[in-house]
């Protein structure tokens, strides 16, 4: 992309059923290393399946498997390249 | 012989680790799906098959079942045991093998652990199991690939049917007799871009340090979890010399560098239809091995009708449990009263048959009784777990946890304390902050546990009409019960809530949880389960509670009055120790309703809450006391004070059982919070915070009712 977003858009403003490519995971601590291994890395395809009936937390699916994460920590991971 | 080999089994949570084990060593544990369900580690010695036989020269190899991990980056407890089991500690050496058990449906994150396994260095023998639910989901692949890609043996299997259970034996045998050296450790190394990374690692192995290790050290540094990992002074320091920078790059590049890796590996299995994870390839929006389970959760985690599932599989568990244990333990009574009716046909009257009928049978009673109410909980929970649903159930309550200040995770063990607060605490360990943990552990104990069913139902049995209808299906028992359940559960929260802000403050911990597929329990693997966990019950509480009743009957009999002696109106039982004791305490327990009876109650009960049931028995003098017997109700109703008037109202009722409600009457349960927080420090403060908590609220209750005149 020539253009670069100084705020890249993150994993909690996809739609239902939408689908992006994890950008980075930011910020650091326990949970960003965890989010890494779990195969948060760049490149990888991410899809918002759905949100629980209390708005909070998302279901996601990744590299062949479903993980529910809070919006905050959804929040961690930019994303770019956002499909329906 | 020499020493039998240590064979580690190793995967990520809920992959069948447990069941392979159990088929490999015959013996029965916990299996569970619900990510995380093994929290310790067990043994068990590889017994012999139709297929395959141990050689006569070795001994059989020891399997050791580890708690599922997804990384070697502990957080938690219990993925912290499976990383020093593996690694290895000062007073426990690594394992002499590992068995790696995949997940054949989703390599794509499998694999990661497993070239971290691989890091290691340790003869490794890959399990590729699941294979069966891998062909149905189309991502079907096969052994020879995966042998090919990874360079070490691997042998497809599906553990819940028993495939491939021979070809596995030959291949742990085959590193029992050395047929597979020490492999050299395979690394993912940095290339020359990666200069963090590069700095990092030569930074930890300048003091000689593995580069095995120093990798993960790397991780564990940068997760601020050193400590959970056991590392070294010298290593603490080293890697507290690492620049914060640095760190963050070279933590990123090493993951990516591992991942790329398991991408590489999984381009070599062309037929696997894995999704590799990048994105632009033509892959559908559900995991393939989620697409049956996506139309399950279309009314499971659904907006509206989640939440009404829920609720109503809570109801139908805690239903079951009040209505389908109640003929079960008719018939453990009616046995418990007919044999202590033979033993005083045999023995006669006297001192001893009054020991075995009032002391042992009534103690053993009181814990049998039980044991249909929590063999039903436990095979609920066990079904919940089994089937995938307990994660949904987290999943759906995570945002209320989160306003209690845990994360959903923490609802599974809260859920158990309504069984019994033992195993609950056991099952905290999947929670990552200790302080959060320690939360949890002073939660449990208010939910209202099986063992004080017991206590609702003889004094509402005994001081209110329970089947008298109030409106619609509800009855005046079942809604006393209800409102105590309710009360145990607003209060567990609301405590909780109030601790997790004052006493052990933290942030909200996040949440990571895996929706595993939804998986047909296998009754028969729950059933075992059950059974495993109700026998613990009943030998830890089994043995205390006998103890306790034999004692307390000591001090109720002794020391031994002439009738004659006594005043009138007096009985024998105000003259035992016991009875001193009680009415010693009486000025405390007016304020609240009670008399001196139910203050020895309240000593016996201080082991284990049932007692106060067997106890109220001895001191009425009632034979064959037991939970449900209807003369104790009836005596208790019955009861005159000198002046005649009823010795218990309602209203002292409602108090005893707000008491109830929220003291913490069982030394097992403190034994257990001793052992899991390795202090005296949480389970005297949660000794004296429960008993100050439940004599305020008693107190509350009697006073205020009194006050507005309720007598009831
Ligand atoms: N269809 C199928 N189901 C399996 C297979 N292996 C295990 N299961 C089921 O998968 C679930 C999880 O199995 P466990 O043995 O508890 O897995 P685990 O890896 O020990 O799990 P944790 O202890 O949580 O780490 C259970 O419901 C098993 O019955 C298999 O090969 N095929």
């Amino acid at each position: 992309m020539a253009f670069q977003d100084d705020n890249p858009m993150t994993l909690d403003g996809l739609n239902l059923g939408q689908r992006a490519e994890v950008l980075a995971v930011t910020g650091h601590g326990s949970m960003s290393v965890r989010l890494l291994e779990m195969g948060f890395v760049p490149g990888v395809e991410v899809a918002l399946i759905k949100r629980a009936p209390l708005g909070d937390p998302l279901e996601l699916r990744l590299r062949g498997y479903h993980v529910s994460l809070r919006r905050a920590e959804a929040r961690r991971v930019q994303i770019t390249g956002v499909t329906a | 012989m020499s020493r039998p080999l240590r064979i580690a089994v190793a995967g990520n949570p809920n992959v069948g680790k447990t069941s392979l084990f159990n088929l490999l060593t015959g013996s029965r544990y916990k299996v569970g799906n619900y990510p995380g369900i093994t929290v310790e580690t067990r043994e068990g010695t590889i017994r012999a098959t139709k297929g395959w036989q141990p050689r006569a020269d070795t001994p059989a190899p020891t399997l050791v079942d580890l708690p599922g991990t997804y990384s070697l980056t502990p957080i938690s407890e219990d993925e912290a045991i499976a990383f020093r089991t593996l690694t290895g500690t000062i007073d426990q050496a690594a394992p002499d093998a590992v068995l790696l058990v995949l997940d054949a449906s989703n390599l794509a994150r499998n694999l990661y652990l497993a070239l971290q396994v691989f890091e290691l260095g340790l003869p490794c023998v890959v399990a590729l199991n699941m294979v069966d639910l891998a062909a149905d989901a189309g991502v079907g692949i096969e052994a020879k690939q995966l042998e090919a890609a990874l360079g070490l043996p691997v042998v497809a299997t599906v553990a819940r049917g028993g495939v491939g259970l021979d070809a596995l034996l030959h291949q742990l045998d085959r590193l029992g007799q050395g047929g597979l050296p020490k492999p050299a450790p395979r690394l993912v190394e940095p290339a020359s871009s990666h200069t963090a990374l590069r700095a990092c690692l030569a930074k930890l192995e300048a003091g000689g340090v593995s580069p095995a290790r120093a990798r993960w050290l790397l991780a564990a540094v940068a997760a601020d979890n050193l400590e959970l990992c056991g590392a070294s002074v010298d290593e603490r320091e080293r890697a507290a010399s690492l620049d914060p920078r640095d760190l963050e790059q070279a933590i990123r590049s090493l993951v990516e560098l591992r991942y790329a890796e398991v991408d590489r590996l999984l381009a070599q299995l062309p037929s696997s239809g894995q999704q590799p994870g990048q994105a632009g390839q033509a892959g559908q929006a559900l995991a393939p091995a989620m697409a049956r389970s996506a139309k399950i959760d279309a009314v499971l985690t659904h907006r509206v009708l989640g939440p009404l599932s829920f609720l109503l599989v809570m109801a139908l568990v805690f239903q079951s449990i009040f209505s389908w244990a109640d003929p079960f333990m008719g018939v453990i009574e009616a046995g418990i009263g007919a044999l202590s009716e033979l033993v005083v046909g045999a023995l006669g009257p006297g001192m001893f048959t009054d020991l075995l009928t009032e002391g042992v049978l009534a103690g053993v009673g009181n814990v049998v009784v039980f044991v249909p109410q929590i063999a039903l909980l436990f095979l609920f929970i066990g079904l919940l777990e089994d089937s995938g649903y307990m994660a949904r159930a987290a999943f759906i309550v995570d945002r209320l946890m989160a306003r209690v200040g845990l994360n959903g995770k923490a609802f599974v063990p809260l859920l158990s304390g309504y069984a019994c607060a033992i195993p609950a605490i056991m099952s905290t360990r999947t929670i990552a902050s200790f302080k959060d943990r320690v939360v949890t552990i002073l939660m449990i104990p208010f939910m209202s546990c099986s063992a004080r069913l017991p206590i609702y139902t003889l004094v509402i049995g005994s001081l209110f009409v329970a089947d008298a209808p109030v409106f619609g299906p509800f009855t005046q028992g079942g809604l006393i019960l209800l409102s105590m359940y309710l009360l145990s559960t607003v209060s567990a929260l609301g405590i909780g809530a109030i601790y997790k802000r004052t006493l052990l403050p933290g942030p909200t911990p996040p949440l990571v949880l895996e929706l595993p597929p939804y998986r047909l329990p296998r009754i028969r693997d729950t059933l075992h389960q059950v059974w495993d966990r109700t026998a613990d019950f009943l030998r830890d509480a089994g043995t205390i509670i006998l103890a306790v009743t034999i004692v307390l009957w000591g001090l109720l009999s002794f020391p031994q009055v002439d009738e004659a002696e006594l005043g009138p109106g007096e009985t024998a039982i105000e003259r035992s120790v016991a009875g001193r004791v009680g009415k010693a305490m009486e000025p405390a327990l007016e304020p609240i309703g009670q008399d001196w009876r139910i203050g020895i109650g309240l000593i016996g009960s201080f082991a284990a809450r049932e007692v106060l049931v067997s106890t109220l028995g001895l001191v009425y003098g009632i034979e064959n006391a037991d939970e449900d017997d209807a003369p104790l109700r009836e005596v208790i109703r019955d009861a005159k004070d000198e002046a005649g008037k009823p010795r218990y109202t309602r209203l002292s009722g409602i108090a005893l059982l707000v008491f109830f409600v929220y003291a913490c009457q069982c030394m097992s349960t403190l034994a257990v919070v001793r052992r899991e927080t390795r202090s005296w420090k949480w389970p005297a403060f949660m000794l004296v915070s429960m008993t100050a908590i439940a004599y305020l609220a008693a107190l509350l209750v009697f006073q205020v009712g009194r006050l507005l005149g309720l007598g009831l």
